[in-house]
């Protein structure tokens, strides 16, 4: 529980603890030690005393005045020790041993044979012939002390007596303590204030490294570095340094991120750029055709009003695209209608053209087009460009626009290499990532993504590739936002 | 131990007195007190003393002892003129002696004897249940303090050795110290003593009871010897016997809880007379 406290309460509590433990530890071995002093002095007192006692009583004895033995034991026995808590009295006997008188008449009753009655109690007093003094100790340490009183020549004229109760030999654990409590207070008093300044002082560059560490990631590392303490002690400067290592560490670190985030955003940007490029650079080579023809056969009305169309809706396109790169950017496009097919089939063949590549295409629309043209042209645009490049010199491609009430599909086959459905998740995943050669399949997928819709390869026994994107066939108000 | 063997050894004992040089006045009225009062007071002595000095226009003093025959040796020594004695020593020597004035107490020259034990020590019910018990004594020579209790136990079947032990406490007032500290099983006192003890709400008497009351006897008398020839003694009888008509005179008399002084009559210790004719030839 110690442990749990701050320091600047820690260390007064310990000192407090270490003092009061210490005078604890002493109060006890100076008990041991008075209580063996005192035992002794408690005798030597009594002895004094009950000699006398006995020399007082000698007159009294031989008057055989009760009453004034009564009176000197009166005054006496609060001399003994333990009297004034009522665990020593004393008595006079006269020659038989029997009391004449005692200080506590109550418990030492005047006329009781108290000789006979010690003969009575053990062997040690049944040898005594009470001629000299005698200190009989009972196993609870009290004391009884019988002192023959003589008259000048010898003739024993009766005896005083000395009953001490233990309690008088225990040690006076209140006395002792007193002192080693004052003591105690004393110290406690003294260095209470001193152990809280001195935790205090310890613990306050701890407290500067926590504070430090606790602001890591709003103040400046460098600032943070100049609030770390510097302190002579060994192991706060260990602990100091450590947390300065480890602030250096996370700068680096952190303009390591930095430099890698802005790398990211370069090839973020580089990306784009590049799909950009490729949605624009699509329908250009057919645009360009266009204009060729144009010039060529422009004297023809028809061709020159079905050419300027297709430019124009070639450019619709690309316009589409572009704005579709302005963040929250409002494009008003019209549906989709059986004639982009055919627009996107004659763009798809100024390149299929030198490959000898046949496309043939198929409209089966049974329901008005809701969905909007310029994304599913560029769907349209891509897949079929892919197509072309993946049939190979001499090949074909069959594309198949399908519009119903609930959906509009477009679906895309060529006499290349199968392309299987893992093939295309693969090619996909690598489109969104740092090859920007083939954008046109992961474009798809995000179209058909961004209206509620699927761009899948359908696998089938067949040899070639087949896939097909589809779309619910509703209106929408298509908000194209790049992040 | 014999009582005769007691006086021998006591009478030396108590030598020393409260008020030694005034023993050496040979002018002065020199009066003996014994423990028949409570009076070891020294202001009230000294006011009561004042009292008789101014209207006697003598020096007064009294010279206190704690026995009776202390008081007697003194007095027969001619070293006092008066005594304030029990009617015991009174009518031992009644031949000696001659009556100056008898106190009232409760308004009558009359007293009794208590025997009184340690409170709510009720094994004890009267003189026979004394029998194996300590009993204390005051005095030798006090009538209630020694010679009713032993006209009782002859009277009750018992004699001296019959008891476990007895002794003399050295006045009445200690015979209730006694018997409070259970020093005695019981104790034999003046009662008027032991009640003037109790109306001044002494410790001793708080821790006692009565257990018996005696039959009425003479106070204790203030006396001198017959053949005194100090001139004022006359005087002193005088005056002490108007001290209930003037206010000072009633203020001492209510410190020693009496009511006044009369001349008296040997009459009145005719009681104590018999017992102690009984008695001594018992004894003897």
């Amino acid at each position: 529980m110690l442990r749990r406290l701050p320091y600047r309460l820690q260390v007064p509590l310990g000192l407090t603890l270490g003092v009061v433990i210490t005078a604890l530890i002493v109060t006890i071995v100076a008990a041991r030690i008075s209580a063996g002093s005192a035992r002794m002095m408690t005798l030597a007192t009594v002895d004094s005393a009950i000699a006398l006692l006995g020399a007082k009583a000698r007159p009294l004895l031989v008057a055989d005045d009760t009453w004034r033995v009564y009176v000197l034991l009166r005054n006496t026995a609060a001399l003994l020790p333990g009297a004034d808590k009522h665990h020593a009295r004393a008595a006079v006997l006269d020659v038989q041993g029997k009391i004449v008188a005692a200080s506590d008449p109550v418990r030492l009753e005047t006329g009781r044979d108290v000789l006979r009655e010690l003969a009575h109690a053990g062997p040690d007093a049944q040898a005594q012939q009470w001629k000299q003094r005698v200190a009989l100790e009972r196993a609870d340490k009290a004391l009884t002390l019988i002192h023959p009183v003589s008259s000048e020549d010898g003739q024993i004229l009766g005896y005083s007596y000395v009953q001490l109760d233990g309690p008088v030999f225990a040690p006076d654990w209140a006395a002792l303590a007193k002192p080693a409590f004052l003591g105690a207070l004393l110290a406690v008093g003294f260095l209470a204030p001193i152990g809280w300044f001195v935790g205090n002082r310890m613990a306050r560059p701890v407290r500067r490294i926590a504070a430090c560490i606790s602001q890591i990631g709003h103040v400046e590392t460098a600032a943070l570095i100049s609030q770390l303490p510097i302190d002579t002690d060994p192991e706060l400067d260990r602990i100091g340094n450590a947390v300065k290592r480890l602030l250096q560490e996370m700068e680096v670190r952190r303009q390591a991120e930095q430099r890698a985030l802005s790398a990211e955003r370069m090839a973020a940007l580089g990306r784009i750029t590049a799909a950009v490029a490729h949605e624009i650079n699509n329908p250009l080579g057919g645009l360009l055709t266009a204009t060729q023809t144009l010039r060529l056969h422009g004297e023809s009305e028809t061709t020159r009003v079905k050419t300027l169309d297709l430019i124009e809706r070639g450019l619709q396109q690309i316009r589409a695209t572009v704005a579709s790169l302005l963040p929250h950017a409002r494009i008003e496009d019209r549906p989709l209608e059986v004639g982009d097919l055919e627009d996107v089939v004659a763009l798809v063949q100024f390149t299929a053209t030198p490959r000898q590549v046949f496309i043939k295409s198929q409209a089966d629309v049974s329901s008005a087009l809701r969905v909007p043209s310029a994304a599913v042209r560029q769907a349209m645009l891509n897949l079929m460009l892919n197509a072309v490049k993946a049939a190979g010199e001499q090949g074909w491609v069959s594309v198949k626009l399908e519009g119903c009430a609930e959906s509009v599909s477009f679906t895309v086959s060529n006499s290349g290499n199968r392309l299987t459905a893992e093939d295309l998740e693969r090619s996909i995943a690598a489109e969104s990532g740092n090859d920007p050669r083939g954008f046109g399949l992961w474009v798809c997928r995000e179209i058909a993504t961004q209206f509620a819709g699927r761009f899948e390869a359908i696998d089938s026994l067949e040899a070639h590739t087949r896939l097909m994107f589809w779309i619910p066939n509703r209106e929408r108000d298509v908000v194209t936002a790049i992040d | 131990m014999k009582r005769q063997t007691f006086l021998r050894m006591a009478v030396p004992a108590v030598a020393a007195t409260i008020f030694k040089p005034t023993i050496a006045q040979t002018d002065a009225l020199r009066i003996g007190l014994t423990p028949v009062i409570l009076a070891d007071q020294a202001a009230f002595l000294a006011r009561w003393s004042d009292y008789l000095s101014k209207r006697l226009r003598s020096p007064v003093a009294f010279v206190a002892r704690e026995s009776y025959q202390g008081v007697l040796d003194l007095l027969f020594g001619g070293q006092l003129e008066a005594a304030w004695l029990c009617g015991y020593p009174y009518v031992r020597h009644l031949q000696q002696l001659q009556l100056i004035a008898v106190p009232h107490y409760e308004g009558r020259p009359l007293y009794q004897a208590y025997l009184i034990r340690p409170r709510h020590q009720s094994s004890l019910q009267g003189w026979r249940d004394v029998k194996g018990k300590v009993l204390a004594y005051s005095d030798p020579l006090s009538n209630s303090g020694w010679l009713v209790a032993q006209t009782q136990l002859h009277a009750a079947g018992l004699s001296p050795r019959d008891l476990k032990k007895s002794f003399f406490a050295h006045g009445h007032r200690n015979v209730a110290e006694a018997v409070a500290a259970r020093l005695a099983h019981a104790g034999a006192i003046d009662g008027y003593v032991w009640e003037t003890m109790r109306q001044q709400g002494m410790a001793a008497v708080e821790q006692t009871e009565v257990v018996w009351k005696s039959e009425l006897f003479g106070f204790p008398p203030i006396v001198a010897r017959r053949n005194s020839r100090h001139e004022k003694i006359r005087a002193l009888q005088a005056v002490l016997w108007a001290m209930q008509n003037e206010p000072e005179g009633l203020g001492l008399l209510k410190a020693l809880n009496l009511t006044g002084f009369e001349a008296g009559s040997p009459l009145l210790f005719n009681s104590i007379a018999k017992m102690a004719a009984s008695t001594e030839v018992r004894v003897t």
